[in-house]
């Protein structure tokens, strides 16, 4: 896209004076703010990492010490584990789920904006009102399961004072809460699809089920791919729902590595340490995302 | 005619399942915490208001409300005149050792990293700035958090309007800013629109860091003052689920309004 031509075009619209200096000072607002609200942090976290505290101030000099102390931490070791299953499960039924409800609507029909319209609610509902959403459907007193269960003759229903139920109803909020994206970004890629493979397939005689999997299927595959990277970056981070439903309990079954990384900030005050946490997930994140970049260029490349 | 049974099956499945859930959320508000936790009536049989004037009368939702509406529109608006002529930097020049491309990939990776990272040094630094528990201390985080995004929405938009119409405006005589502001900036309104949408979005729904940041309703935003109402052991229903319509509705209300500039910023321009 960026031929020679607007390259040279661009250097005569800079022009000369004040206009020199105009790129930097357009530039300097913004990236003075985020210098002094997100760099520095980010530098002063690393070094924070790498020190104990008690009670608000540096007591020692760890160096690597936190992060190595990590590994051998059976309360975060947990917290990872019952994150990368949360992550894998949700995402995983939020992608099947998308996929077949954007197949579903790609035929345009009446009705298909309402539904689309109404898809939107959960994703912009404020996350903290989703698990309140939640709470109340699972309370045991109060809940709408247990409201529905009594008035067919039942008793009441427990959902978080079990540890695998409340787990199962995590990934149930979460499903609820962003399969409309999965199905948004799923749609719109199969809208982008072009036509003339498919008629040609049908001309050919081949079933619903050969167009997908041989048509469909495979074509969709980058945009999947950057929808569950999206997605499971996204997830990864999670934190308000939790801290409002569960508040990671019962024990250790919903506690996600952000709400115990923010347990060991701000309830155990071991700052050093809980900042070399959230480093280490900054950057299993950052990987995650590099990865996904570079199995996107070489999915563009193909 | 099967297949219509089918559609209107599934649609009716896919309403229900979004819906009800919310159904369920208005209709405990306008209950009675008796009628609630006795009774576990399907529908409100004697509905009632009293819930969301307890709200503003008692647990001051009339603080927090502002605070959210002070926060998210100073973050936004400062994220969105910087982010922009940042953007438009990054898009139409070219700086010696390609430094508009470096800082433009830079800001992005910025925006990768999740905000989890840096909440102890945000809380320290506010800590030490005495900034804890005040709007200016929100409002520095959020617009920084909102100059990464917008940047990195805005260059993609500034880049679509050909730059032709500026250097005409310069011809005519304007200076270069005065041809991005006059003529670029008009002309990408939609973009800043989808921009500021989703930017207001998140920024009201953020929680993390308001729990982190505020401790009063001085400060605490929506959400923030939405989750003192969880107790540990009794839970008062009736204020919760009134808040959590208060909280929501004004943000649904919003979506739903401009849902068509909105599919691009949740998307993060996964598809365009």
């Amino acid at each position: 896209m960026a031929n020679s031509g607007t390259q040279s075009r661009k250097y005569r619209l800079q022009g000369a004076g004040l206009d020199l200096a105009l790129p930097y000072l357009m530039l300097a607002p913004g990236l003075l703010i985020v210098l002094g609200v997100l760099v520095y942090p980010l530098w002063d976290g690393l070094r924070a990492s790498t020190k104990v505290y008690r009670y608000g101030s540096v007591v020692a000099d760890v160096g690597m010490q936190n992060y190595i102390k990590l590994w051998s931490d059976p309360q975060f070791l947990n917290s990872l584990w019952v994150t990368v299953e949360f992550v894998a499960l949700s995402v995983t039924f939020e992608a099947i789920l998308g996929f077949a409800l954007a197949l579903f609507c790609l035929r345009e029909f009446r009705g298909i904006r309402l539904l689309r319209t109404i898809l939107i609610i959960p994703m912009v509902i404020t996350p903290v009102v989703v698990a309140i959403v939640f709470r109340l459907i699972y309370a045991s007193d109060a809940g709408m399961l247990t409201a529905i269960s009594e008035w067919m003759g039942g008793g009441q229903v427990q959902i978080l004072g079990s540890p695998v139920k409340a787990f199962i109803g995590l990934v149930v909020l979460d499903v609820w809460e962003w399969t409309p994206l999965m199905f948004l970004i799923l749609l719109a890629g199969l809208q982008s699809l072009p036509h003339e493979p498919f008629e040609a397939a049908r001309v050919d005689g081949a079933g619903n089920w050969r167009v997908f999997a041989d048509l469909t299927f495979p074509m969709m595959r980058p945009v999947l791919a950057i929808a569950i990277v999206l997605r499971t970056i996204d997830a990864f981070g999670t934190f308000d729902q939790v801290f409002v439903l569960t508040r990671g309990g019962p024990g250790e079954a919903t506690r996600l590595v952000s709400i115990y990384g923010y347990d060991t900030a701000f309830k155990f005050q071991q700052t050093g340490y809980a900042a070399a946490l959230f480093v280490t997930i900054g950057l299993v994140v950052l990987a995650l995302a590099f990865s996904a970049v570079r199995l996107l260029r070489r999915v563009d490349a193909s | 005619m099967n297949s219509r049974l089918a559609r209107i099956g599934v649609m009716s499945a896919v309403l229900a399942i979004v819906l009800l859930p919310i159904y369920w959320l208005v209709s405990t508000s306008l209950k009675s915490n008796r009628e609630i936790t006795q009774e576990g009536t399907l529908y409100p049989h004697l509905p009632t208001l009293d819930n969301y004037i307890r709200l503003f009368t008692e647990k001051q939702f009339g603080a927090y409300l502002t605070n959210s509406l002070v926060v998210t529109f100073f973050s936004v608006a400062i994220a969105l005149v910087a982010g922009a002529m940042g953007a438009y930097a990054i898009a139409r020049f070219r700086l010696p050792f390609a430094m508009e491309r470096k800082v433009g990939l830079f800001l992005l990776t910025l925006r990768i990293v999740p905000p989890v990272v840096i909440l102890i040094p945000v809380y320290l630094l506010m800590l030490k700035l005495g900034l804890l528990d005040s709007w200016l201390g929100l409002i520095a985080t959020y617009t920084a958090f909102n100059i990464t995004f917008c940047v990195w929405m805005m260059e993609s938009f500034f880049r679509e309007i050909p730059v032709d119409l500026e250097e005409a405006a310069m011809v005519d005589g304007d200076s270069r800013f005065g041809a991005f502001r006059r003529i670029t900036l008009p002309l990408a309104a939609p973009g800043l629109a989808a921009t500021a949408i989703f930017a207001v979005l998140v920024t009201f729904n953020e929680f993390l860091f308001a729990l982190a940041l505020t401790a009063t309703p001085r400060a605490m935003t929506m959400p923030r003052g939405t989750a003192t109402l969880i107790g540990r052991i009794d839970t008062d229903w009736a204020s919760m689920s009134a808040a959590g319509v208060i909280g929501a509705l004004p943000i649904v209300f919003f979506a739903l309004l401009v849902q068509r500039h909105l599919v691009r910023g949740l998307t993060m321009g996964a598809v365009k």
